[in-house]
């Protein structure tokens, strides 16, 4: 089995395609990385203000767009003052460009 | 759980989806299919820049230009439920799959030739 069964029901950070953040809780993920997330949420990234976060709800993200999954550390995660933190979006990804 | 059996449970309820160009889709799902293609009924269809709405009575998606799909977040527990229901009703494991219908069609035929002799 994929290494990322490991994740499931674990909080897990997603890089879409688009230069999009999402946190979300794993339920699910097939063969072709399409992935349920949970009570998820978008970290919006700007130079000028804090890190907004975005509620969405229960999400499937189709695989085609999905760049990385990661394990979310709940520790480190929690200790960080998003509201302080500036930083720039992140640019979509092009192929072959 | 897998993503297209959530997607299954889904049907009759309404979710939104956005393509990879970012036009949104807002409707109840009607049908979708392992391709994720998908059919939605009493549609609004908004432009990527979020400034054009328009309505449609039905629409089809070709599942190959989705980004993403959000759902009520209730339907998690549905698929449980469902999946609890198939395995009490049938018994044995691993859902509704292809596997599974073969071997109950082999078993049939297995009958047969022993009647014959």
């Amino acid at each position: 089995m994929s290494e990322i069964q490991a994740y499931v029901n674990e909080r897990v950070l997603v890089v879409t395609s688009d230069g999009r953040v999402i946190v979300g809780t794993l339920k699910g993920f097939d063969q072709v990385t399409n992935i349920v997330l949970a009570d998820c949420q978008e970290r919006i990234f700007s130079p000028d203000d804090g890190v907004e976060m975005a509620p969405l709800g229960l999400y499937f993200i189709r695989g085609d767009n999905i760049a990385v999954v990661g394990l979310v550390d709940q520790e480190q995660d929690s200790s960080l003052q998003f509201g302080a933190l500036r930083a720039q979006p992140l640019p979509e990804i092009l192929h072959g460009a | 759980m897998l993503p297209l059996s959530l997607m299954n449970t889904a049907k009759g309820r309404p979710i939104q989806v956005e393509l990879k160009n970012g036009e949104t889709y807002n409707g109840h799902l009607m049908q979708c299919d392992n391709f994720m293609n998908l059919t939605l009924r009493e549609v609004i269809q908004t432009s990527a820049d979020g400034e054009k709405f328009w309505r449609l009575s039905e629409c089809y998606i070709r599942g190959n230009t989705v980004k993403y799909l959000q759902m009520p977040p209730e339907i998690l527990d549905l698929v449980k439920e469902e999946r609890f229901q198939h395995r009490s009703g049938r018994g044995g494991r691993g859902g509704q799959r292809g596997g599974r219908g073969r071997g109950g069609q082999r078993g049939t035929w297995g009958g047969r030739g022993l009647t014959l002799n």
